[in-house]
Formats: structure tokens, sequence, C-alpha cells
């Protein structure tokens, strides 16, 4: 294929998209919608892992050790957790360091409460650390049936409901994206056996001067690069603007700052090169490829 | 060079187009193709550009077997032929020079080349003044010409004219023939002309092919009118 070639096939994909533009669009819209919808989901999974990652990160259980355990069954208890899977740290806590980080992290006034406490009632403990917070229960149920745990503390509530959200959002946009890609194709095919029907005389001519098959289809796989690419820069451009209006109210709304932390929504420059190449992937790929299949099926060159 | 050897063709339907034709057209040759509608002139024009594949037989066409053709090698065998239908086939969005040009282009032939070849073949067709018109302002004659041009613009070792003067009057109906006649003299071009208009075969004669029911009817060269 040659310069000349392309120029003359690059005019013919952008006249063909002009003289189909009702088609045209209504192929744009659906597109960027799915797109949208990609990347919401994406945008959305990808906070939800970046705030699990944040409580992974700073997550600590406390197994709390049966009172007067002798040493050697609180070592063996210590090797138990060690051996667990979903463990990879564990760091024992005896009563007398339990205790001076509580009066550490009291102010004066309540340590003066604390003062007729004359024996320590705090207890041995282990502090761990767990892999995949998505195992959390499974792992604290487990610890809980080993010899000397008196009981286990940890902040799984949270952890858990954001795992069910990633896993909710997880299957109910992959059914949407599924059912909207489908109409992306069904809409592209219409679109292009229009697109075939108003070039109909043109086609007919290429076919007897010996155009080859390649020649044909290229100008509807340019069409649909277009529109790929055009559906990929509006997604891109409407979910900047959204997101930016939802990181401004996880960044300075109190209610949301009490409840996820700073820090919690990652700011669109960190995701927009992977957001902006993900929407142009798959614009790409579902109207210019889907474009060209449905140009071989009406065309039958 | 044309040539079917013990050539039939059913449709899918169980219609027998043609059966057991044999045929050879020679380069250089001028042969008028005719017969009533559902002869068979038609599926004989289409078995020539490989539009359907013979059920039985050997088509052989400018040194491509189209039998054992593969499917990717039919532009190579189409870019060899010229074809000029009734209906013209013109488009209407494209002047006269764009229309010729356009088959040109789409083959990927060299600028250079369809700047020099384009004004040439038009010039040849006596549409030089009309270059720049487009064919819903031309008459049905000059209409015919540019589809001529087009056919010839390539330079194909064989032209099919499928009723090219079906959709012209009369008088502009000798002169398309006289110029397809001019074409093969000059060029050497190989040309079958099918139509329906006896006064035309009459007057101009040679080869006279004649389908009847899918086969051969009659197969001779008269002399023409014009030659007396």
């Amino acid at each position: 294929m040659r310069l000349r070639s392309l120029k003359y096939l690059l005019k013919q994909g952008v006249s063909g998209l002009w003289s189909n533009r009702i088609n045209s669009f209504a192929s744009l819209c659906v597109i960027t919608i799915s797109l949208m919808m990609v990347g919401i989901s994406v945008l959305i999974s990808i906070n939800i892992n970046n705030m699990i990652g944040s409580i992974e990160s700073r997550n600590e259980v406390t197994v709390v050790i049966s009172d007067g355990t002798p040493e050697n069954n609180v070592n063996l208890l210590g090797q138990q957790l060690g051996e667990n899977p979903n463990i990879f740290e564990v760091t024992f806590c005896s009563k007398d360091e339990a205790w001076e980080g509580l009066l550490s992290s009291m102010s004066e006034e309540e340590i003066r409460d604390f003062r007729y406490i004359k024996d320590n009632p705090l207890p041995d403990s282990y502090r761990i650390r767990v892999k995949d917070i998505s195992e959390l229960s499974r792992t604290v149920s487990e610890i809980s049936t080993l010899e000397f745990v008196d009981s286990v503390e940890s902040p799984d509530d949270f952890a858990s409901i954001l795992v069910g959200l990633r896993n909710v959002v997880t299957v109910l946009f992959s059914a949407v994206i599924l059912a909207l890609i489908i109409v992306c194709f069904v809409i592209i095919s219409n679109s292009t056996r229009t697109s075939v029907y108003a070039r109909r005389r043109e086609i007919n001519i290429m076919r007897y001067v010996g155009a080859s098959k390649s020649f044909i289809e290229i100008p509807f796989f340019i069409e649909g690069l277009l529109i790929g690419i055009l559906s990929a820069g509006i997604a891109f451009g409407i979910t900047w603007l959204a997101y930016a209006e939802v990181y401004s109210m996880f960044s300075t709304d109190v209610s949301m700052l009490s409840i996820f932390g700073f820090g919690a929504i990652m700011p669109f420059e960190e995701i927009a090169l992977p957001t902006g190449l993900s929407y142009l992937g798959v614009g790409i790929f579902i109207s210019a490829i889907g474009t060209v299949i449905a140009a071989r099926k009406h065309l039958n060159v | 060079m044309v040539e079917f050897r013990n050539v039939s063709y059913t449709y899918p339907t169980g219609q027998h187009a043609l059966n057991h034709i044999n045929l050879k057209i020679d380069d250089g040759e001028f042969a008028f193709i005719v017969g009533a509608n559902g002869a068979g002139k038609s599926t004989l024009i289409k078995l020539i550009l490989r539009e359907l594949t013979a059920t039985e037989g050997e088509v052989t066409v400018n040194g491509f077997n189209l039998s054992k053709m593969k499917k990717r090698m039919i532009p190579k065998l189409r870019r060899t032929i010229g074809v000029v239908f009734q209906d013209f086939r013109l488009i209407p969005t494209m002047n006269v020079y764009d229309n010729v040009a356009f088959a040109l282009r789409v083959t990927d032939a060299p600028t250079k080349y369809l700047r020099s070849r384009v004004p040439y073949v038009i010039g040849l067709v006596g549409l030089t003044q009309k270059a720049k018109s487009y064919p819903n302002d031309l008459s049905g004659g000059e209409q015919q010409r540019v589809a001529l041009a087009r056919a010839l613009v390539a330079d194909p070792d064989l032209i099919i004219a499928d009723e090219p003067t079906g959709n012209v009057d009369p008088a502009r109906s000798f002169e398309i023939v006289d110029l397809l006649k001019s074409i093969n003299d000059t060029a050497g071009t190989t040309v079958m002309m099918v139509t329906h208009q006896h006064d035309l075969v009459k007057y101009f004669g040679g080869r006279i092919i004649n389908i009847n029911s899918g086969t051969i009817a009659f197969d001779e060269v008269i002399g023409g009118a014009d030659e007396t």
C-alpha cells in the first residue's frame, strides 16, 4: 500500500463517516457510553483496591494470649501463627510493652486516672499482619481455634465491606459492559451495512476494475478507527471532569474524610495515562474491528 | 484470449444456464454475442469476470485458469479486463475525469501515469471538452463514452461490453460500436460485445456468436454492411 493510496483511502474513510453521519453518531454515542462504563468500573476498582491496600498496609490483628500461658506455649503459638499462609508478619508484644504503649498514647489527664492501678491488667499478645485482607475473616477464625488464644481483635468489618463492594462492582459492571459491547457490535454492524449500501455503486465498480479486497475494506476500517478515537477522546474528557468532582468531594468534604481519610481516592493525574490508553485501545478495538467484521459480512468481496 | 472448454453452469436453484460450451476468442478478435433473454449470455460474462465459477469444464481468460484460480487473484484478473455496462455505472458525484481516474486510483497506479493516461483516454473517446462535467449533465451516448474510457484507462487485454448501446439512441449506438471497433483495430484489444440490436451486428459484421438455451447455436464470421 503506497502513501498516495493511503491518502485516498483516508479521504474515503472521512467522507464515509460524514455521509453516514447519523449512524456514525449513534455508534459514537454507544461506544462512548460503553467506554465510560468500562472506565467507571475500572476507576472504582482501582480506588477500592487502593483503599483495601491502604487498610492492608496498616492492618494489625491482635491475638490476645490466655492469661498464665507458659512461655513455651507462647512460643509455640507464635510458631503456629507464622505457619499460617495468610500471615506475613508476627510480632510478640509482652504485657509490659503493651502497658507502656497504652500509657504513651494517653494524655496526662488520662494517665492520672490510671494512677490507682497497681498491676498491669493487659495480657501478652501477638500482633500479626495478613497478606490478603479479603481472607481476613477466615484467618481470624483459624487463629481463634488455636490453643492458648483468648481472643482475636481485628478491624475486618470495613475491609470486608470494601471487598464485597469490589466484587459487586466487578460482577455488575462486567455484565453491563458485556451487554453494551454486544449493543455496540449490533449498532456498528447496522451502521456499516448502511455505509456499504450508500457506497454500493462505487464498491461495485471497484470490484469490476480490480480493486483488492483490502482496498475496498480499508475505508470502513478508517471510519471505525475514527469513531473509536473520537469516542475515546469524548469518554476521557467526561471521565476527567466527573472524576475531578468526585476527587474534590473526597478531599474536602469533612464527613467523607472522616470515613475514608486522606488519600483514599487517587488523583486523576496518577491514573490518566492508563485510563486514556485503555479508552483508546478498547474504543479502537470495538469500533475498528467491529466495522471490519461487519464490512466483510455485508461487502461479500 | 478467452477459452471455454466443455463449460457448464447450473445455478443453485437448479437452472441450467450453460451446457457444455466450447468457445475460443483469440487475442485481438472482435466478437458479437447475441441471443434471446435468458439464453445464457449474462452467465457467460459472469464466468469470464469470475463472478461465477463453472460447475463443469474449464474457463481460461488472459492466461488465468478461472476454474483453479484462488479468490485473492480475482482483482488481478479483472485488471486485465475492461467492462462496459448498459446502465453506464458512473459515479454521479464524480466528474468525467474522476470517474475515469477512479479505475486507476483503486488499483494503486502511480499518480504520474494517472495524470498522463486519463486525459489521453478521455481524448480518445472525444470528451476532452467535457472532462469537468458530471454524468448527469451528459447525454446517454456521452455517459457511455465515459464508461468506455474508464474501461480502457487501465489498458486491458479484453473489453467486455454488455449491451453498451441499450440506453443510447440509435445514431449514438453506431458511434459507440465504431469506437469499440477502432480500439480493437488500433490497440489490438480483444472485444466481446453482447447485444440485442441485430441492425448493429448486420452493419458491422465480424464474428457472431449466438447463444440459445445455454448452448452455442451459431458461431461464424459474417461480412458487414460497412465493408461494402
